[in-house]
C-alpha cells in the first residue's frame, strides 16, 4: 500500500520510473525538463536516481555474457557461474601398486633404465583416498617391472603405424575421435600427430593444446610428447600444451606420469606423478606441480567450453592466452599495462568484450584496429 | 555540471551498500526504515561532499551514517531500544568493512550475473533482452508478445531490483575479525557535520 512505504522506497520506485521512460525512447526535450525537475526538487530524489542509473550502467556489462550466444534466447540462470560441469572423476586414481606398463620408443627406453627410486617425484596428493603403499615398496615395484619389460621386451620392434594429423585454425576447437576410443579435443591453432601401434599409443603434440580422453588400454600406453616432455596415461583425462620452453599438462581425472628427456647435462629427469587436480609445468629447469581441487585444474581448462579464466594473472599472459584463440591480437604498448594482475573467466572469441571490461576497470586505454587492439597506459 | 561529484558519488559511495545495509540493521532495530536511513546517508553524504568532496570515502559514509542514528536518538524516534545503546561499538561494526569492496572486472561480471539471475522470470526476459541483446523497447515487447508499456514497468522494476541485489545484497556482510582496528580513521571528517 502506497501510504504505508516508505517515502524512499516511493522515491526509488519514481526514479525507476523515470528511467524505464527514458529508455522506452521518444524521450524528448520536454521530458528531460521534467526529470530535471524532478532531481531539483530534492537531494533524496537525485541520489534514488543516480543509484538506479548506476545500476542500469553496469548491467549493460551483462552484454559480455551474452556474446557468442545465440540471439533471442535468454539462457537458464546459473549458466556462466561453472563454465565446465560435464566431467565427474568416477574413475579410482590409478594405483601405485600397478605399474606402468612400458611404452617402446628408443629414447623413453634409455630414459628407463636410468630411473631410480631417488628420482620418483611424488606429486603431493589432495584427494587420495586410498592408503598408499609405502612409497619404497612402491619404487622397488616400479623399477622391478621396469627391468623385466626391458628384458622381454627391448628387441620388439611396434610395427610401423601411419601417423594421422590434427590440426585446428585460429578460433576453432575441434573434437577428434581417435581409433582406440580416444578423443582429443584441439583448442586454437593447435595440432597433434597421432600414431597408433599396438605398444603404444603416441601422439605429437605439435603446437598448441589439447585435451584427452584416453580410452582405457593398460597394454597400451597414451603418450603425449611435446618439446622433450612426455605425459603418459593409461586411461585418463588431461589436457597438455606446447609452450616456448616447456609443455603444461593439467589432469582432471586419473592419474598422469610425467617424464622429460635427460637435461642438458645428460643427468635423467625425475619423473612426477600427477593425480587429478595438477597442474604442472615442465620446463628446462624441471618440474613445478600446482595441487588443487579437480575443479580448480578444470578451470584451467576451460577454454572447451569457450572461457579462459585467469587468476591474478598478469595482462600481459592474460592477452598472450586471448591472441591463440583470436587472429585479431591484443598487443600491449606499456609495460605498467602488462603488469597488471587480472581475474576472471571470459569469453575467448570476444577479446573485444574483455578489453572493454579491462578500460572500464582498470587504467588502460585501447586503440581498436582491424588487427589488433592496442593496449596503452592510461 | 556536476557529472563528476556524481560518477564520484557512484564509484565510492555506492560500492559500500552492502556495508552500508548491514551496518544499519545492526544498528538500528526496525527493519522497516532501514530503506530510508540509507537513503538519508546517501543525501548527507551527497550534498557534503557538494561542498567538499571527503578524501576517504568510505569513512566519511559510515561516519555520517553514525551521526544519523545518534540524530534520530535524540529526536527521540526510537525509545531507548537495546541495540543502540552502546554507540561506541558502531565503531567497532565500522571494522567489519571489507576495505577490498573495488571489485575486478570478473568479481563485477559476476556479482552482476548473480543478481540478473535472482531476476523474476519475466523480468530476467526483459532485461536480458534490452541490455544484452540490446534491443528497444519495442521490440522486446514486440518479442515477447507483451505491451510496452508492460516491458516499461519490467524495465522499471529490472534496474530497482538490480540495484538492490548489485549494490546492496550478498556480499561481505559478516567479516567475522571484530576489533581488527580501521587504518582509515573517519573522525576527522566527522567533524565535518553533513548537514
Amino acid at each position: 500500500m502506497e501510504q504505508d512505504m516508505a517515502s524512499s522506497i516511493r522515491i526509488e520506485r519514481a526514479a525507476a520510473a523515470w528511467l524505464a521512460r527514458r529508455d522506452a525512447g521518444g524521450w524528448a526535450t520536454r521530458d528531460q525538463a521534467e526529470l530535471d525537475q524532478w532531481l531539483d526538487a530534492s537531494t533524496a530524489h537525485r541520489v534514488a536516481w543516480l543509484r538506479l542509473q548506476a545500476a542500469w550502467h553496469e548491467s549493460g556489462r551483462l552484454k559480455a555474457l551474452g556474446a557468442g550466444l545465440p540471439a533471442g534466447q535468454v539462457p537458464a540462470p546459473g549458466r556462466w557461474a561453472t563454465p565446465s560441469q560435464q566431467e565427474h572423476s568416477a574413475d579410482p586414481p590409478v594405483r601405485m601398486a600397478k605399474p606402468w606398463p612400458i611404452h617402446g620408443t628408443s629414447s623413453g627406453a634409455v630414459r628407463r633404465s636410468a630411473l631410480d627410486p631417488a628420482a620418483l617425484v611424488f606429486a603431493p596428493r589432495k584427494r587420495e583416498p586410498e592408503p598408499r603403499l609405502p612409497r619404497r615398496l612402491a619404487a622397488v615395484a616400479t623399477v622391478a617391472v621396469v627391468g623385466i619389460s626391458l628384458a622381454v621386451g627391448w628387441r620388439v620392434h611396434s610395427p610401423t603405424v601411419q601417423p594421422v594429423a590434427y590440426g585446428t585454425a585460429v578460433g576453432t576447437l575441434e573434437t577428434a575421435a581417435l581409433a582406440d576410443g580416444s578423443e582429443a579435443t584441439l583448442s586454437s591453432d593447435s595440432r597433434i600427430v597421432v600414431a597408433l601401434s599396438r605398444r603404444e599409443r603416441h601422439i605429437d603434440l605439435e603446437r598448441g593444446e589439447a585435451f584427452f580422453h584416453a580410452a582405457k588400454d593398460p597394454k597400451r600406453p597414451f603418450v603425449v610428447a611435446a618439446g622433450g616432455h612426455q605425459a603418459i596415461a593409461v586411461g585418463t583425462r588431461f589436457a597438455v600444451r606446447r609452450d616456448a620452453d616447456g609443455m603444461r599438462v593439467v589432469v582432471t581425472e586419473g592419474l598422469v606420469r610425467l617424464e622429460s628427456d635427460p637435461g642438458v647435462d645428460g643427468r635423467p629427469q625425475p619423473t612426477t606423478l600427477l593425480p587429478a587436480g595438477s597442474v604442472a609445468l615442465a620446463g628446462p629447469h624441471g618440474v613445478v606441480v600446482q595441487s588443487g581441487t579437480v575443479d580448480e585444474a578444470r578451470q584451467a581448462l576451460s577454454w572447451r567450453d569457450g572461457f579462459l579464466a585467469f587468476r591474478d594473472t598478469s595482462l600481459a599472459a592474460a592477452a598472450a592466452e586471448f591472441n591463440r584463440y583470436n587472429a585479431r591480437k591484443i598487443v600491449i604498448a606499456d609495460p605498467s599495462v602488462g603488469a597488471l594482475r587480472i581475474g576472471g573467466s571470459f569469453r575467448w572469441s570476444n577479446a573485444e568484450a574483455f578489453v572493454r571490461l579491462l578500460e572500464q576497470g582498470f587504467p588502460v586505454r585501447a586503440e581498436y584496429g582491424d588487427r589488433a587492439i592496442v593496449l596503452h597506459d592510461r | 555540471m556536476n557529472d563528476s561529484l556524481d560518477d564520484w558519488f557512484a564509484r565510492e559511495i555506492l560500492v559500500h551498500e552492502g556495508a552500508l545495509v548491514s551496518f544499519l540493521h545492526r544498528a538500528w532495530p526496525d527493519r522497516a526504515e532501514i530503506h530510508d536511513l540509507r537513503q538519508e546517508a546517501y543525501v548527507r553524504v551527497y550534498e557534503a561532499a557538494r561542498k567538499c568532496r571527503p578524501t576517504t570515502p568510505r569513512a566519511f559514509l559510515f561516519t555520517t551514517a553514525r551521526h544519523l542514528i545518534t540524530d534520530r536518538l535524540r529526536r527521540g524516534r526510537v525509545v531507548s531500544i537495546e541495540p543502540v545503546g552502546d554507540l561506541d561499538a558502531l565503531n567497532v561494526l565500522i571494522d567489519e568493512v571489507s576495505p577490498e569492496r573495488r571489485l575486478d572486472a570478473h568479481q563485477t561480471l559476476h556479482r552482476l550475473a548473480a543478481a540478473f539471475d535472482r531476476l523474476p522470470p519475466r523480468c530476467r526476459e526483459v532485461m536480458w533482452l534490452r541490455r544484452v541483446e540490446e534491443l528497444p523497447q519495442k521490440e522486446v515487447a514486440a518479442r515477447l508478445g507483451i505491451s510496452e508499456k508492460t516491458v516499461e514497468k519490467q524495465v522499471a522494476k529490472g534496474v530497482r531490483l538490480m540495484a538492490g541485489y548489485f549494490y546492496g545484497n550478498g556480499q561481505v556482510r559478516r567479516a567475522t575479525r571484530p576489533g581488527v582496528p580501521e587504518t582509515e580513521d573517519g573522525t576527522g571528517h566527522g567533524q565535518q557535520h553533513p548537514d
